[in-house]
């Protein structure tokens, strides 16, 4: 009864300014096929939806000049997410606002898909040692299951003889019919990816019919709804003995030449599975609220940190010198931004590339690969560190109206 | 920076732009599958649009500090140009009785913009200033190559054992950031399989002792291949010997590998009346000096030195070496390299994979490409 109470005051906190909702996956008839689920069957009824905001990956900049324009200004976006699950699979159903209807075609090359990913942690046991948020980082993997808007498409290397352009073959009339069906036949129709990841770059596709099952996104009245489906248990993250798992979600919009990091992610989610014990530990961290002085902390952050970082109206550091925080706060756990305060080895982002700022590194790399940060270890004890990450849990952008 | 460096030499006063490098290029990579509109190797008239259009003004590359540039990335219809067939189908269904005002055999798609289409034009008043040469352009393989450093999959790689630049694929996404990191916008975006490719210095003839398809079909011999680092290779002997072929656009920051003879036999300028004006010089030196950098007019000395050497003497190694006298000369690749590499590493060819993926770290299952055993 009090358990019960206490998740249902961690609700209501919910909507205060910091704090994150839960999810809560609600129980389905385990003779459904969930991964057969579209995103408008009435299934979805049953669920509980929650409202997920999606903060834009400010964190490392990229190449694109045009598309670093059309990002520059970007707010937040809020998601509306529900879960379902039975013994067999967890589903997420995903919908956002998105004035345009953006598909990736097969003869432009200026075309960039709307898409959508969720991503699951391998190890979160302990909930205050999540991976990094980023596509995970050094033992302490991710599963990420992508989607995206794109027409049929090739793959390379399936086929040879049907690579040429139609009419650069010598058929005619019927022949020529018979050509066009058999490249159509060969093309894939979705992009359905399932990745493994420890961290910016390293993300790896699993090249099996894994991560064909169970996606699907359709768009209607400027608004895109996509549907994920994982298997309760399989060879990458076992998810059916426990109360409460930790996900979070990514969104792309093509209109803004979205890919790769031009994208809005979530912080860690807690997703709790109804009617299953455990876990709590997980929702508590997930959703509480910072317990620090953000006012005290502000002042400590713009002391010691501004030199390196970026953030908020604090843009006198160099611009490759280190991760930018500006929405620091909206896709990170207050665990992980101790963590980094204190022990700032714990978790050394890989994958920030070197070559590309050979004058600032973030970390350097022994023979052995081991991956050594910059930063020193910053604040010791445990209140400036508390007030320290209740600021940094302010620095985000503001949710699109 | 790789172990060993190919590199390509090319003499421009030699290169009559004919294309045949552009065909052999095309034909064996280019013709099918979304690369319609790719050339790898392509010839381009200097001054001129470039392909793509102005390539030049669209960032990418390093600054002086070694930062990377933004960069912008062409389109298809506006910046290569849409590719267009003549359907024979359309021929073959055409109705002739209808009194249509077009032909039968018509363009897949309106012809807009393409590669070469101001070719031969050039700059100046005809006959007496006007000045054009041609520029053939591969990717440079270059030593800090922009593209490897703006992906953000790990997809790019250089190879250990010749500093050959590729894509992997496997982890391609078609993210299309290594086109706006390359400054000399040598990578593709394929819409059709949605991932990057270029020039991939023929690395499977190569491996077989056999020089790029374009640099073996080039009609006027103006391409050496070798290692940089063999002292014999011709390849070296005009970079670092006699100095007199230099990279494109150095002041990009990438370190390419593919250098230049600068064009220095131009025809002089002529007067209103028709007449040559002595010493005059077509080509505009500061035009040379943007291409090539300072160093252009200390190889445009040796060249000149040289050729005045060979008239007075008869004899002059560099004159000798452009002469390019045999093919077996030219390219130098250093067949057993590869035979004994293969033989240490127990394959028979070097695989086109990124090693550092193919273990299949974090996946059980990595790859759809047969790499050959």
């Amino acid at each position: 009864m009090i358990k019960k109470l206490t998740l249902g005051l961690m609700f209501f906190a919910a909507s205060s300014l910091f704090a994150e909702p839960a999810i809560t996956a609600i129980k389905v008839s385990n003779s459904i096929d969930l991964s057969k689920t579209k995103p408008n069957d009435a299934i979805w009824s049953k669920a509980k939806s929650s409202t997920i905001i999606c903060y834009p990956q400010t964190t490392i900049k990229l190449n694109d000049k045009k598309a670093n324009e059309l990002n520059a200004q970007n707010k937040a976006k809020a998601a509306s997410i529900s879960a379902i699950y039975n013994a067999n699979s967890l589903a997420f159903k995903i919908t956002w606002n998105d004035a345009t209807q953006n598909i990736q075609l097969p003869q432009k090359s200026d075309i960039y898909g709307d898409g959508v990913a969720v991503q699951f942690a391998q190890k979160f046991d302990d909930p205050k040692k999540l991976p990094y948020i980023g596509m995970g980082s050094k033992d302490r993997e991710v599963l990420i299951y992508l989607q995206k808007a794109v027409e049929k498409y090739f793959e390379p290397n399936k086929d040879i003889e049907h690579q040429v352009s139609r009419d650069n073959t010598n058929a005619f009339g019927d022949d020529l019919k018979k050509y066009d069906a058999a490249v159509k036949a060969l093309a894939i129709t979705e992009y359905h990816k399932v990745f493994v990841g420890e961290g910016f770059r390293s993300m790896t596709q699993v090249r099996s019919d894994y991560g064909k099952l169970g996606m699907d996104m359709s768009y209607k009245g400027g608004k895109w709804s996509a549907v994920f489906t994982k298997p309760m248990s399989d060879e990458y993250v076992d998810i059916s003995k426990v109360g409460a798992i930790p996900a979070s979600f990514a969104l792309w919009d093509g209109d803004k030449m979205g890919r790769d990091g031009l994208k809005y992610l979530s912080s860690w989610v807690a997703v709790k599975f109804q009617g299953k014990k455990g876990g709590d530990a997980l929702v508590d961290e997930l959703t509480s609220e910072p317990t620090g002085d953000a006012q005290a902390g502000e002042a400590q952050v713009k002391a010691m940190c501004a030199s390196c970082h970026r953030f908020a109206d604090q843009n006198a550091a160099p611009a490759a010198m280190a991760p930018a925080l500006y929405n620091i706060g909206g896709y990170s756990t207050s665990a992980y931004l101790a963590e980094s305060i204190k022990e700032p080895n714990a978790v050394v982002v890989p994958g920030y590339n070197r070559n590309a700022h050979a004058n600032f590194s973030w970390y350097s790399v022994d023979d052995n690969g081991t991956r050594t940060t910059t930063m020193p270890p910053m604040m010791s004890d445990d209140k400036s560190i508390a007030d320290a990450v209740a600021y940094l849990k302010t620095l985000k952008a503001e949710v699109e109206k | 920076m790789s172990k060993r460096q190919l590199a390509m030499v090319m003499d421009l006063n030699k290169c009559i732009g004919c294309q045949t490098c552009t065909v052999a290029c095309k034909t064996q990579w280019t013709n099918r599958n979304g690369r319609e509109y790719m050339y790898w190797n392509n010839v381009e008239t200097y001054p001129g649009t470039g392909y793509p259009k102005k390539w030049m003004d669209l960032g990418g590359g390093f600054d002086a500090a070694g930062d990377l540039q933004e960069g912008i990335i062409p389109n298809i219809e506006a910046d290569y140009g849409v590719p267009w067939d003549y359907s024979y189908d359309s021929l073959a269904t055409f109705d002739y009785t209808a009194g249509n005002e077009k032909a039968g055999l018509r363009p897949t798609s309106e012809p807009t913009w393409g590669p070469n289409w101001d070719e031969d034009e050039g700059t100046g008043n005809f006959p007496s200033d006007n000045y054009f040469f041609y520029i053939p352009r591969i990717c440079n393989h270059c030593t800090n190559p922009g593209c490897l450093s703006a992906c953000p999959r790990d997809a790019i790689f250089k190879r250990e054992q010749d500093g050959v630049v590729l894509v992997d694929l496997d982890r391609c996404q078609g993210y299309r950031y290594c086109i706006a990191g390359c400054p000399y916008k040598k990578i593709y975006f394929n819409p059709k399989i949605s991932k990057s490719e270029k020039c991939i210095l023929c690395f499977p003839r190569i491996e077989q002792g056999l020089p790029p398809a374009c640099a073996q079909q080039c009609v006027g011999r103006i391409r050496f291949v070798g290692f940089l680092d063999d002292e014999e290779s011709q390849v070296h002997k005009l970079v670092h010997k006699y100095k007199v072929a230099l990279p494109l656009r150095s002041d990009y920051g990438t370190q390419p590998n593919v250098y230049y003879v600068p064009p220095t036999e131009a025809p002089a300028k002529f007067d209103a009346e028709g007449k040559v004006i002595e010493g005059s010089q077509r080509v505009p030196v500061e035009e040379l000096e943007a291409l090539f950098g300072k160093d252009v007019h200390t190889a445009i000395k040796t060249l000149k030195d040289e050729k005045e050497k060979r008239a007075k003497t008869g004899e002059s190694e560099l004159m000798d070496l452009l002469i390019a006298y045999h093919h077996s000369d030219m390219f130098r690749l250093d067949n057993n390299y590869y035979q004994e590499f293969a033989k240490e590493s127990g394959k028979s060819l070097l695989t086109p994979i990124d090693e550092r993926y193919s273990s299949g770290k974090n996946t059980k299952e990595i790859t759809h490409f047969k790499v050959h055993a």
